[in-house]
């Protein structure tokens, strides 16, 4: 049984009727110990999607799903008091400013005991051990010092490392990582990537990795679902999605990272830019940007299909032959 | 050789910063000793992580700020400090775009009022003379013209950036600073952002001064790259020769650090421990040797000095 099983995932935001419906007849399988990234442009509903998962926009829009289970728990019908339990012990999140997440008015020691005081019970040099333990683990230099410290006492990479801290104190199964380094310079994301990664292999975490940069994915997920407009619109195995993707929109987000277009002048562009609440058009949500347009696509919005073992979401996919 | 349209010799910038009502001033050295030399329809791509001393040399080569010393020339003329009206002059040569659209833009102003302010402050043209160079200005970043009376938030991210490109090159400026100007963006609208960047050095031979941090967007755009560590260049040459062969440890660690879709194209990662030291209180010698894989008792002691090597600048004792 899988550890995180989403079917047919919607939320819409809105008035009844001509809601926008920010994420989309979603479905996520996940089992432990698997690593998937989820990739999107802003506004494509990845971070909605988890919320919504997590419980985390009561009475801020309509969710509804077939299908909400983690570990054999109906997310659904479960009552708040049991949500808390599961919140913060087994599906912990990151997300992504550190500065913002962690409270400023109370010492990092503070907020990593409150976890382990609130879900495992420990209490005085127990839970104070652990905490400097944790903060070892996420290699945080002169740990028991730290303790002390205040959030603005800590570089933004030092603060990420706090959040994942506090996020692996209960050992989670499921840790859903939101743009855990986009806010980090590039050697210090090296960083917080590696020690993510080992975290997970080490515990056997489950790991949800949202971000919109698709290198990181391609280093570290072994699956991925790309994310437009509310839908998934391609899944699968990453080496094989991003060698030979079948969907247009994952072709030309690969195309249009600087690092495909080694030595020419112009990068590709997909034309145009994210429909919006008011802007989305009847057929393929893609249809206006496609350049393999045709006219099923203006008319009739595609489901998702299985093709050479993934996933795509179009009516015309290009075949693994049609070189990136 | 062309001649250069900017060059900048020993550029340095001190800050001095309060500690508290009782303590002494500190001085943060912010900028140290940058030299370089940018021509016509070229693009210098200046490298590194934050705190770097990236956004103070753009203020430095915008005349935002009086650099404390070296010089710099903008177009022919050396800036002469504390001649204003050199300093009107040339500031129309200079032009800046910056990171962040949302926060750039006015938002109580109509975007073409603002990309015909730079017109309206520096040039003697009518207002109907000047609307007609602000809707050439909207349709070369590829607006509609029809939508210079709109107001900055009734578009996207994508298209606020332009709308600030257009603005900066109002004037045909000499010259370009760009701080960071696609990291708030989408992938796919940053392709469209670096598009038009080129598009428009070839138009217009503008050259940029090109701050980013992301090495796979320097690659793509720039000719020369200089990469900084805490205020000091530490290698700086043409773009291929660095990438194909960075030999500064902390751009080897740099480029090593950047992720990549391509399995072929990915680096065995050097691990480098630590993060930029604090510039109130800088290491002695070279600022890298704390988390360089290679310091030894010299590093931390003796400064290097950036030395010609294999076809470019590189400041460490341990190359060649």
């Amino acid at each position: 049984m899988s550890l995180l099983d989403i079917q047919n995932l919607s939320v819409e935001f809105g008035a009844k009727g001509r809601g926008f419906r920010a994420v989309d007849t979603l479905d996520v399988q996940l089992d432990q110990g698997q690593v998937l990234g989820i990739v999107g442009e802003s506004g494509s509903g990845k971070s909605v999607s988890m919320m919504a998962m997590m419980g985390l926009l009561v009475g801020q829009g309509r969710i509804h799903a077939d299908k909400l289970f983690f570990d054999g728990k109906d997310l659904q019908i479960i009552s708040n008091r049991d949500r808390r339990k599961i919140l913060g012990k087994d599906m912990a999140m990151i997300f992504q400013d550190p500065m913002t997440s962690l409270n400023p008015s109370f010492t990092v020691g503070f907020q990593l005991i409150e976890v382990l005081k609130q879900h495992m019970g420990l209490r005085g040099s127990v839970a104070k051990a652990r905490a400097i333990e944790l903060l070892e683990m996420v290699e945080i230099p002169g740990a028991a010092s730290r303790l002390e410290s205040y959030p603005h006492q800590f570089s933004g990479g030092m603060a990420q490392r706090v959040m994942i801290a506090i996020a692996i104190a209960c050992n989670p199964k499921l840790l859903i990582a939101d743009e855990p380094t986009t806010a980090l310079d590039v050697t210090i994301q090296a960083q917080i990537m590696g020690l993510l990664v080992q975290l997970q292999k080490t515990h056997n975490m489950s790991l949800i990795l949202i971000t919109h940069d698709l290198a990181v994915v391609a280093e570290v997920a072994q699956r991925v679902a790309v994310m437009y407009a509310g839908q998934v619109v391609e899944q699968g195995d990453v080496s094989r999605m991003f060698s030979a993707p079948t969907h247009p929109y994952t072709r030309a987000l690969l195309q249009s990272v600087p690092e495909h277009s080694r030595g020419a002048s112009r990068l590709h562009t997909l034309p145009g830019i994210v429909p919006g609440q008011h802007d989305r058009p009847g057929g393929c949500l893609l249809s206006p940007r496609c350049p393999k347009v045709q006219d099923r696509c203006s008319n009739e919005r595609p489901g998702l299909y299985a093709q050479d073992g993934v996933q795509t979401r179009c009516f015309f996919p290009m075949s693994a032959q049609e070189v990136l | 050789m062309s001649k250069p349209v900017m060059q900048a010799e020993s550029l340095t910038r001190h800050y001095h910063v309060s500690q508290g009502v009782l303590k002494p001033a500190v001085t943060v050295k912010a900028l140290a000793d940058v030299s370089f030399r940018l021509e016509q329809g070229r693009t210098l791509a200046v490298v590194g992580e934050s705190g770097c001393g990236k956004s103070t040399l753009a203020r430095q080569l915008t005349l935002i700020e009086v650099p404390t010393e070296g010089r710099l020339q903008i177009g022919s003329e050396w800036v002469q400090p504390g001649d204003k009206a050199q300093y009107k002059r040339l500031r129309s040569q200079v032009q800046m775009v910056f990171q962040n659209p949302y926060a750039s833009l006015n938002p109580r102003q109509k975007i073409g009022d603002q990309i015909g302010e730079p017109l309206l402050l520096n040039t003697t043209l009518s207002a109907s003379e000047r609307m007609i160079k602000v809707m050439e200005s909207l349709e070369r970043v590829g607006l509609r013209p029809e939508h210079h009376n709109r107001y900055a938030h009734m578009f996207s991210g994508g298209q606020r950036q332009r709308i600030a490109i257009a603005r900066a090159m109002a004037l045909q400026p000499k010259i370009l600073v760009a701080d960071e100007p696609t990291s708030a963006l989408d992938v796919s609208i940053q392709a469209q952002v670096l598009n038009l960047f080129m598009d428009l050095q070839e138009q217009l031979k503008t050259a940029y001064v090109f701050v980013s941090h992301n090495l796979a967007v320097v690659e793509h755009i720039a000719n020369d790259v200089m990469v900084m560590y805490l205020g000091r260049v530490v290698e700086s040459g043409p773009k291929a020769t660095i990438f194909a062969n960075a030999l500064h440890p902390y751009t080897q660690a740099l480029l090593s650090a950047t992720p990549s879709i391509d399995p072929a194209h990915r680096q065995k990662k050097i691990k480098i421990q630590g993060e930029l030291p604090s510039p109130l209180d800088p290491p002695s010698g070279c600022a890298f040797h704390k988390r360089c894989p290679l310091a030894d008792a010299r590093c931390e002691s003796e400064l290097p000095v950036l030395r010609e090597l294999q076809g470019r600048q590189v400041a460490c004792h341990h190359t060649g």
